[in-house]
């Protein structure tokens, strides 16, 4: 109990400390702009889709991107378009009824956040070893605690991001696009981008994990951007060999890459929430791994 | 408990030098021992190993009873003023010092008043509220000092606690922690030995790693065997042998030295030796018992 208690205290001073610095304002700026300036993107792109299913269904073109949307989500291209980005068939269907935003909020989630959230967790440990200011709180609870407060506070911060992301993407299809209402457009928002935070969780642990490793912030930060891409590479091996000469191996790998459950976390109702129980399984045998250095340290 | 910390035989490496070689000493409970020594003795690495941010290659320790560091055990118990660690200089003193006494296992409201508290014995109560970032040196420094007193801990270990103050806040601050002396075991490491022989009850010397000496501060600088007078001219010798047959006298540079017998009046002894400096009409300069902290430190070093 005293345990859980450190962490949270701990994981809550991290929050305050990041709110009044450069760091947690750059991290929501990052989101926001990052989020904003792709949805934007998207909601042109749609608009050029539309157009196209418009032309070859030999109807009038329209100027106010959404106007054809249910034409385009009825379209066979979009039904492509919706299997290649979630790698899953099943959801074309589902999707009929869901805002192409939203879709495209979430798939921008899974591919950005695992960067922004390593990357922010990087310095979290390493820059209070380097300048030695942990040793305040390291007399005072055990290193796990620290870790897993650390941990903690940067799982908060990128919630927080990731809830700033999705008003701005809100913002985005309310202002520049028709044909959804902004209810259903938050709505969905919640309901599907909101899971790309879960999938945050592993490569934040990655981020503590290198955060634990080093007193360099900048050698941290590398580390995570490294191991997070890295994954990504593993993951199109992984695709690449499955079911083939090495598809025991390519199920192992696809089993312990965040990547290889993220089809999973597109699945409709409850379908994806054992996804996000794996995500954070993954995260704290991720921070596991800082913590194995961390705990024997000089500090 | 006899002694607060005990140290036998502790040795630390770092990439194959030894910053502990062998080092053994203990501090009493209570009163305020000095931990002497000059750069790159060992005093902030033994410091790291008491607190348990350096882990001992060999040899054992004992903090307050118990074998080793543990957060658990000793969170509340032991206050240490790390050398050189940073502040989260974001935050005000109080709310770093509220989260801290919250982690050594404080309620809210307690942590907060126990906060308040260590910012007044360390003189800071108007900054208190001040962004730490915003605090000049030497006030950073007494946050720092701050933490090591939350929650009245039996033993406190302060890692160059005057370092970068000036003469009225150094001052200040040992004024402060004189007012502890006996209600917790204070331990300072200083390179100020004059500071430190004002100050501390008992004193422990190190050096290379080892301790070159350790004993209550009279008896290490000898305050009950050695008087020192600086004096005007040439004193009496014979008359001064004569009147203290049991004492010897050395004159040299303007300085008589004065070795007294064990367990001798040394009170009683100066009267006589001033009546006899008096009739041979030889003023005094000054008067001090002892070498001093530093001639003594000096003087081991050198061995």
């Amino acid at each position: 109990m005293s345990s859980l208690r450190d962490i949270l205290l701990v994981g809550r001073f991290e929050v305050l400390r990041a709110v009044r610095t450069w760091r947690a304002m750059a991290l929501f700026l990052l989101y926001g702009i990052a989020y904003g300036g792709a949805s934007y993107l998207a909601v042109m792109i749609l608009h050029a889709l539309e157009n196209q299913v418009a032309k070859q269904l030999m109807v009038a073109t329209t100027t106010k991107p959404g106007a054809l949307l249910d034409k385009l989500v009825e379209s066979e291209m979009f039904a492509e378009i919706v299997v290649a980005a979630t790698g899953n068939e099943a959801l074309v269907e589902m999707v009929k009824d869901v805002p192409p935003l939203a879709i495209f909020g979430m798939w921008l989630g899974l591919l950005l956040i695992p960067f922004f959230a390593a990357s922010s967790a990087a310095e979290c440990i390493a820059i209070d070893m380097g300048n030695r200011a942990l040793r305040f709180e390291a007399l005072r609870t055990g290193r796990l605690e620290i870790l897993l407060g650390r941990f903690v506070g940067q799982l908060a911060l990128t919630g927080v991001a990731t809830f700033l992301a999705l008003g701005v993407v809100w913002s985005v299809g309310t202002l520049f696009m028709v044909g959804h209402t902004p209810f259903s457009l938050a709505l969905w928002l919640l309901t599907l981008t909101s899971r790309a935070w879960w999938f945050s969780i592993p490569f934040a642990g990655l981020g503590v994990a290198a955060s634990a490793i080093t007193t360099s912030p900048a050698w941290a930060r590398v580390m995570a951007i490294g191991a997070t891409g890295a994954s990504w590479i593993a993951l199109g091996f992984a695709r690449y060999f499955e079911g083939g000469d090495y598809g025991i191996l390519a199920d192992v790998m696809l089993q312990l890459l965040p990547q290889g459950w993220m089809r999973m976390l597109w699945e409709p109702g409850l379908g994806w929430l054992p996804a996000a129980l794996v995500m954070v399984a993954l995260g704290l045998a991720m921070a596991g791994v800082g913590h194995a250095r961390f705990a024997s340290r000089d500090l | 408990m006899q002694h607060a910390l005990r140290f036998v035989d502790v040795v630390k490496t770092y990439g194959g030098k030894r910053a502990l070689d062998g080092l053994t000493f203990d501090v009493p409970t209570g009163g305020i021992t000095g931990f002497v020594g000059p750069n790159g003795a060992g005093k902030t690495t033994t410091f790291s190993v008491v607190s348990g941010f350096l882990t001992q290659d060999e040899g054992a320790l004992e903090i307050l009873g118990l074998p080793a560091f543990d957060p658990w055990k000793h969170r509340g118990r032991l206050g240490v003023l790390p050398q050189d660690a940073e502040l989260s200089d974001r935050h005000t003193p109080l709310e770093l010092l509220t989260h801290l006494a919250r982690l050594q296992g404080m309620g809210g409201r307690d942590a907060a008043r126990e906060a308040s508290r260590v910012v007044d014995v360390v003189r800071l109560s108007e900054r208190g509220s001040s962004r730490i970032a915003s605090l000049s040196h030497g006030m950073r420094r007494r946050v720092a000092v701050a933490s090591a007193l939350l929650g009245s801990p039996e033993l406190v270990l302060l890692d160059e606690p005057m370092a970068g103050l000036d003469p009225l806040q150094a001052k200040s601050l040992r004024e402060a922690l004189a007012e502890l002396r006996g209600r917790q075991t204070l331990v300072v490491s200083s390179h100020n030995l004059d500071e430190l022989e004002r100050f501390c009850d008992h004193v422990v010397m190190i050096d290379q790693g080892r301790c070159l000496r350790q004993g209550p501060i009279g008896a290490v600088t000898g305050q009950q065997e050695l008087v020192q007078w600086w004096l005007a001219g040439p004193p009496p010798l014979d008359a001064l042998a004569a009147a203290l047959p049991d004492h010897s006298f050395t004159f040299a540079d303007g300085v008589l030295a004065q070795r007294a017998p064990s367990g001798a009046d040394l009170d009683a002894a100066s009267l006589v030796l001033m009546g006899a400096l008096v009739s041979a009409g030889v003023a005094v300069r000054a008067v001090r018992r002892g070498k001093g902290l530093e001639h003594q430190f000096l003087e081991d070093a050198a061995r």
